[in-house]
């Protein structure tokens, strides 16, 4: 099935067609036995349970990494923000990529990485059952209607308004908040252990003469005092009421430094600032 | 591509009366959708005029029409438009029927605007002071200096209205009017989500990784509402009525979602700590290359349009401005939509630019 999640790019109609497939799967939920058949009472928990079970699985298999930074490079972890992760660029992981301690560190984080996911599929759960209690129990009416494709597009709205109060209701939670920022910063912290403790690519970057990571942002430290300095300075310029030319002043009054040379009073003409 | 097949079997009798026709319709909205694939974005002719780093400011060229009042136009204050950092402006001339750039040179003004570009690697330890007093900055001064103008106005938009705050607060004379379009100000309010999920996070760590990808803030945001905006918003196309021509409106507004640039580390990690974090633009803690950003500095008269749906920047982060702004004319204006709604849908399209025009007419 088509994940939107699992991958942020451009493709409506990859995203249409997973969409719509999974409208399929509500569908024969919504048509269980029971569901509404005329003559028969409803068992509403095995509708229940059928929709909590299909959310439960979709909201692991989209979301379990957390938001910003997934664990897309540990073992096991779900496609989730797959996409995004792979942006941040290949990691090395693997045997020989970082030293013993450093490989230790990595996989005390993705150990982390796992048991905050686990702790994230639990509202996952929470989630799931909530909102299928809730759909169960606004279904009234349309449970009993004849079924047409209107019908079925309401219910599926229904379904989704539902869907949204019991996330809404969760993801505000202040363990829910603390538990998406751990984990954002678990694979955070996990990728830039990878990135600072690989062997391979310090030995790339001596190898090739290049600047490391520290080198290029202590450069661009230096460049941004600069551009700083260089700032005041015109700033202090521009505030600076229009001076007389000094040389031209000090011309007839014997007040010209003799000692300067030619090549200088050239230059300071040059620099007259501009009025 | 697998092609879609529809699994109906479970369907049975009546309660699968209506399965061919849905799968006829999946089936033909699928195939109007690759049609639209390749929709164009962006209608207005631009130049561009000025660019440092990444950043390219462009001129909007005159319509035809409105180039009959060209002395006009040429007298008028330049507004410059600042966009957000996390996404693309094109949204606002996607397209002419919903184009605010559009709305406002047909007015007869003289319209520029920020495309910050796609940080790379380089650019990654950029930080907001090197955006709002060397980009924006520049592009402020390019403009007073090439239009021997003394201020323009300035017209910001959800991120790039923090900005235009900060850059109003820092230099106020050259800031004539300010129009902020869903700008947060207040980032601790209750409804907050998108604070209350960054709270914690480690921004030294976020500074260290690197550049941010426009993808992983996109999964953000889509996480906000995930059934909404990853479900329901296809399926809704079912519906049946929606013809080819707003089929194409769907896609280009899809092309723009999915079309973040990535973000320089250091500017983000000092945004979402600054800002969403510790509050400190409404705080009176903020500052920027050294200087205070005092809100109340800023007196000249003020436009603050939000959207009432707004689950990004909810409504009460963006009215908050009000209360810590100097100037004794402010005006607020809620507008019955969403975030993008404001500036992509008929209604923003309709009533933003609408709203803008005036209150800048009465302000000369």
């Amino acid at each position: 099935m088509q994940n939107p999640f699992m991958s942020t790019a451009f493709k409506p109609d990859l995203a249409f067609t997973g969409a719509a497939e999974r409208f399929f799967e509500l569908l024969k939920s919504f048509s269980l036995p029971g569901a509404g058949a005329a003559g028969a009472a409803p068992d509403w928990s095995a509708l229940a349970g059928s929709l909590a079970g299909q959310f439960e699985q979709w909201l692991k298999s989209s979301q379990s990494a957390g938001p910003w930074f997934t664990a897309a490079s540990a073992p096991g972890s779900g496609a989730g923000f797959g996409a995004a992760a792979a942006s941040f660029g290949p990691l090395p992981l693997g045997a020989g990529a970082a030293p013993q301690q450093d490989a230790q560190r990595s996989w005390d984080l993705v150990a982390r990485l796992a048991q905050l996911q686990g702790q994230l599929a639990s509202y996952w759960s929470e989630i799931a059952h909530d909102a299928a209690q809730r759909f169960v129990t606004r279904m009234g009416a349309a449970a009993g209607a004849a079924p047409t494709l209107d019908g079925a597009l309401k219910l599926y709205e229904l379904w989704v308004n539902c869907a949204e109060e019991s996330y809404a209701a969760t993801v505000r939670k202040e363990e829910f908040c603390r538990l998406q920022a751990q984990l954002a910063n678990a694979s955070a912290a996990l990728l830039d252990e990878q990135r600072r403790g690989s062997v391979r690519e310090l030995r790339l970057v001596r190898a090739f003469g290049l600047p490391s990571r520290n080198e290029v942002d202590a450069l661009y430290a230096q460049l941004k005092e600069l551009r700083t300095q260089l700032a005041d300075l015109t700033e202090a310029r521009r505030a600076k009421p229009p001076q007389p030319d000094r040389a031209t002043a000090g011309r007839g009054a014997g007040k010209r430094p003799a000692s300067a040379p030619a090549r200088d009073r050239r230059s300071r003409r040059a620099r007259k600032p501009r009025a | 591509m697998r092609p879609f097949t529809a699994d109906a079997s479970f369907l049975a009798g009546a309660a699968g009366a209506f399965v061919p026709e849905l799968t006829l319709r999946v089936a033909d909205t699928l195939a109007r959708l690759r049609q639209a694939r390749d929709v164009t974005v962006g209608c207005s002719a631009k130049r561009a005029v000025w660019s440092f780093g990444k950043t390219t400011l462009y001129e909007y060229l005159p319509l035809r029409e409105a180039a009959r009042d060209a002395p006009q136009r040429s007298a008028a204050r330049p507004l410059l438009i600042c966009f957000a950092l996390v996404n693309r402006p094109y949204v606002l001339d996607l397209q002419p029927d919903r184009s605010l750039v559009r709305r406002l040179l047909d007015a007869g003004l003289s319209v520029y605007l920020i495309d910050w570009g796609d940080p790379d690697d380089a650019d990654r330890c950029l930080d907001l002071e090197d955006y709002v007093e060397r980009h924006l900055g520049g592009c402020v001064r390019h403009i007073l200096v090439s239009r021997g103008t003394s201020s323009l106005d300035l017209l910001g938009v959800c991120q790039g209205g923090v900005l235009s705050l900060c850059y109003t607060a820092l230099h106020r004379r050259e800031v004539a009017n300010l129009v902020t379009l869903t700008t947060p100000v207040d980032f601790h309010t209750p409804d907050n989500l998108l604070s209350k999920w960054v709270r914690e996070l480690d921004t030294e760590l976020l500074r260290q990784s690197g550049n941010v990808p426009g993808e992983a803030l996109n999964g953000l945001f889509l996480a906000l509402m995930p059934f909404r905006l990853t479900q329901q918003k296809y399926v809704r196309l079912l519906a049946g009525n929606s013809d080819q021509r707003a089929l194409e409106d769907f896609v280009r507004m899809e092309r723009w979602i999915f079309d973040s640039p990535p973000q320089a580390a250091v500017a983000l990690a000092e945004f979402v700590r600054w800002f969403y974090q510790e509050n400190r633009l409404i705080r009176g803690t903020l500052r920027i290359g050294g200087k205070r950003v005092d809100l109340a500095a800023i007196v000249q008269p003020v436009l603050n349009l939000y959207a009432l749906g707004d689950h990004i920047v909810p409504p009460a982060a963006s009215a908050a401005m009000e209360r810590c702004l100097g100037s004794r004319d402010y005006t607020g204006c809620g507008i019955d939509t969403g975030h993008i709604g404001m500036y992509a849908s008929r209604k923003g399209a309709d009533e933003i630019p609408s709203r803008i025009i005036s209150w800048l007419r009465e302000r000369p």
